[in-house]
């Protein structure tokens, strides 16, 4: 008897880890790109190349066509411009920028739908901001130590960017290629003290 | 041996140690939990998860989705929310709604707005909790309950029954209700919205519910109330500081108060924040008096006031509901009686003390504070400070004035008239008298002493006369409402009791032996007239009567006294002929006066006719 509730214990255990459990890594996710005619086969061309890569030389070798220098509107009040790593995400779920480096067809879920082109970083919009300084005084965030703690959540130079919540290597495979799983909201808690 | 130790191995539990099985047992059961859980950060109570506000599937409350396991989700989307400042992840309602009105709001409220419009995009129970922009409209998360069900948290669209919101809460405001205070000196806790706008939010802070309803301040002791409402007098108010338990409360027994005193209840024993079933001005109760009635009917205060208003003669505020208001005007207001036309609920106190007669006997104390009043002059003043001020509210000017039953010589509805300083005659309530001739005041009364209106209307079970009843004019067996008996039938046998009204400030002693007028014995022992024939007890208003003819409170009841053929023509007369001297003519009970003289050295010029009358008769 005993054995039995053990048994439906672990089953219980497997099942929900198999339930959580999305195949990881690049290769098979949407932004595995191999498959399209123009990438050449390449899974990582669409953002990195081995060679001539665009300034600035300490970022992960940005492809060469990618234009890093755009400045973006609507950036209001604490809101800085952002990284180049969002920059390099905006290139493609933004609508406008850079897009024809990637395909001529926007079938990506832009950010901004009502506006394309218009990226804005700024607060009170649709969009959670990105390229701002990290609210580290604010008594409604958690302190800066303790949302980097675990490792799944980076601030790029004190900044939030797309890159503190997504992880576009999809290394741990959760939905919307979230650096951790937001199941009870966990990944926005580990910010914001509500 | 070995084929029991066999045994033992393939036998079910054996095939480890016990100890082993059940750590491993225990185990597994901690790190599947620990997985449901999703290995969140330790909540904390001010944490939105695991508050009701957590609709995810393993929030704690009934109303949760079926499978969504995110929490900030229901309300806020990283992307594609709606361009409302907190990524709002909802649309707002398109409600119009019923907003709250009050004949003493200063506040222009308008429809709500801002943060409050998205609190009502659940919480008007119109729009489906799973309705959220980041997913398509066609597959909305699945929750227990389509929308928020009926009941406290369902504010329909009709908010007149709910505290206002969306209104600017500003110095004009607050200049303007005094009662009201300044916003800056608000607590920091409750933010308004942008341009000053009183919020749900103000109060509330829906991720956090440490305090319970999400309050951002305690309601104990009405912590959060009396951060804007500055009532006059509450703080030393019964109603704030009474440490009696709210048990046995009468007209919602069931009911359960949030705490279990009447102090730390505070606003909460009368008012309902949201969802009053008396819109205006949020009570608990629709009929006025039912909502001290709740409390003040004997088992939470110390008073039975409920027994009281239903005597005989009383001022019962039963009769009639929904006339009272605070903005009337004691001229033309309609008639009614509530509680609060003598009682301010916010700054009444007990009165320990309870009633000394004498001087200065009758300025507002404890249960009348800040309650507004009339003035012996007529003027319409805030905060009443003689307790005749309140009753002048309707038994003055008012058109709405009871009627009086006795037909007197003269006849005066308006009580205020009637204590006029410079009536020729009158009961001293508004001042003193300086008529040495009231011969008979028992002590600590004496001439120039001021009395109020409750020493003689008041409830004949009060601690003022004698029994163990609130003090008042809540309600008596002796109408109109008197303290005491007050016989004004005719042919009424003089006793104690009869008069006990009089007898209480006026010594019986005195009356009997003459001292003041003359025939005070032989009319009212011998031919058993009342006090009430020749006096009319409240005065006689100057302008309709001098001191020569409606002097001594002189002003005969017509049903008994009726007028004589003198030479002069049909009429009853009075005159004051000087110190315990005067002169009658009229008939009563059947005696002719004409001319009657009384008192020292007067001889009678004309004699009784009928049955011979003369004062040795009496002893």
């Amino acid at each position: 008897m005993n054995r039995i509730i053990v048994l439906v214990i672990a089953a219980g255990l497997v099942v929900t880890i198999l339930s959580e459990w999305a195949p990881a890594g690049i290769e098979g996710s949407k932004h595995d790109l191999s498959n399209k005619a123009w990438s050449g086969g390449e899974t990582c061309g669409a953002c990195h190349s081995p060679h001539s890569a665009v300034p600035p030389k300490a970022a992960p070798l940005w492809n060469a066509n990618a234009d890093l220098t755009r400045t973006f509107g609507s950036a209001i009040g604490k809101t800085a411009q952002p990284g180049s790593s969002t920059r390099m995400c905006v290139r493609c779920h933004d609508g406008t920028v850079a897009r024809d480096t990637v395909t001529g067809v926007i079938k990506a879920r832009f950010i901004n739908k009502q506006h394309p082109g218009l990226f804005s970083a700024g607060h009170g919009r649709t969009d959670h901001p990105v390229g701002v300084k990290y609210p580290q005084f604010d008594k409604g965030f958690r302190a800066e130590t303790s949302v980097l703690a675990g490792g799944e959540v980076q601030l790029p130079n004190g900044r939030v960017e797309c890159i503190s919540c997504h992880d576009p290597h999809n290394q741990s495979g959760n939905p919307f290629m979230l650096v951790m799983s937001n199941a009870r909201s966990a990944l926005c808690l580990k910010c914001h003290r509500k | 041996m070995m084929r029991r130790q066999d045994r033992s191995l393939m036998d079910e539990p054996r095939w480890m140690s016990a100890g082993v099985k059940r750590w491993s047992l225990g185990l597994c059961v901690v790190s599947w939990v620990a997985l449901v859980m999703g290995i969140s950060p330790a909540m904390a109570d001010d944490s939105v998860v695991n508050s009701k506000h957590d609709l995810s599937a393993r929030g704690p409350g009934p109303i949760r989705a079926i499978h969504e396991t995110e929490v900030c989700i229901f309300c806020h989307a990283p992307h594609n929310a709606a361009p409302q400042t907190p990524l709002w992840n909802r649309e707002n309602p398109r409600l119009y709604y019923r907003i709250y009105q009050s004949s003493t709001l200063d506040a222009r409220v308008d429809q709500p707005s801002g943060t409050s419009k998205m609190c009502l995009s659940c919480h008007d129970g119109s729009m489906a909790l799973g309705n959220v922009l980041s997913r398509p409209q066609s597959q909305p998360i699945v929750m227990t309950s389509r929308t928020i069900p009926p009941g406290a948290t369902d504010l329909t669209n009709d908010l007149s029954d709910d505290h206002p919101i969306g209104f600017r809460y500003d110095r004009v405001l607050s200049n303007r209700d005094r009662q009201i205070r300044p916003p800056e000196v608000v607590s920091r806790k409750l933010p308004l919205g942008p341009h000053g706008l009183m919020q749900c939010t103000t109060c509330h802070d829906p991720h956090n519910n440490e305090l319970g309803n999400f309050l951002r301040e305690p309601e104990q002791m009405s912590i959060l109330c009396i951060s804007c409402h500055d009532m006059k007098g509450w703080q030393h108010s019964s109603h704030a500081l009474s440490s009696k338990r709210t048990t046995g409360r009468t007209v919602d027994p069931r009911e359960r108060l949030k705490f279990h005193t009447v102090a730390d209840n505070g606003c909460l024993n009368c008012h309902k924040i949201h969802s009053a079933p008396h819109r205006e001005r949020l009570l608990r109760f629709n009929r006025e008096e039912n909502n001290c009635l709740n409390c003040h009917s004997g088992a939470v205060a110390s008073f039975n006031i409920a027994s009281e208003i239903g005597k005989r003669s009383g001022h019962d505020p039963r009769f009639r509901s929904g006339i009272h208001d605070p903005t009337e005007r004691p001229f033309n207001m309609r008639r009614h009686v509530e509680c609060v036309d003598c009682h301010n609920p916010h700054a009444a106190r007990g009165n320990p003390i309870g009633r000394v007669q004498g001087t200065l006997g009758q300025l507002v104390r404890g249960e009348n504070l800040h309650v507004s009043g009339v003035t012996i002059n007529g003027l319409e003043i805030q905060d009443a400070r003689y307790t005749y001020e309140v009753c002048f509210k309707c038994h003055a000017d008012g058109v709405a004035r009871p009627r009086v039953r006795t037909r007197r010589q003269v006849s005066q509805t308006n009580v205020r008239l009637e204590f006029q300083q410079s009536n020729p005659s009158f009961h001293p309530v508004a001042g003193p008298r300086r008529n040495p001739d009231v011969v008979s005041l028992i002590a600590p009364l004496r001439v120039g002493s001021v009395i109020g209106c409750i020493d003689c209307h008041n409830s004949d079970n009060s601690r003022f006369a004698g029994g163990s009843g609130a003090n008042g004019p809540h309600g008596s067996i002796f109408a109109p409402l008197l303290v005491r008996n007050y016989d004004r039938d005719d042919f009424t046998m003089e006793s104690s009791q009869a008069y006990s009204l009089c007898y209480g400030c006026h010594s019986r002693d005195s009356i009997l032996n003459d001292e003041s007028f003359s025939l005070h014995r032989f009319h009212i022992v011998d031919q058993r007239a009342t006090c009430a024939t020749c006096h009319d007890a409240h005065g006689i208003f100057r302008g309709q009567g001098n001191a020569t003819n409606h002097g001594s409170l002189i002003n005969f009841d017509l049903s008994i006294v009726q007028p004589a053929n003198a030479p002069t023509g049909r009429r009853i007369e009075y005159r004051d002929t000087g110190r315990f001297s005067g002169s009658c003519t009229l008939t009563c009970h059947g005696q002719v006066h004409i001319n009657f003289p009384y008192g020292s050295g007067s001889a009678p010029k004309t004699k009784l006719s009928g049955r011979s009358l003369f004062r040795g008769a009496r002893r």
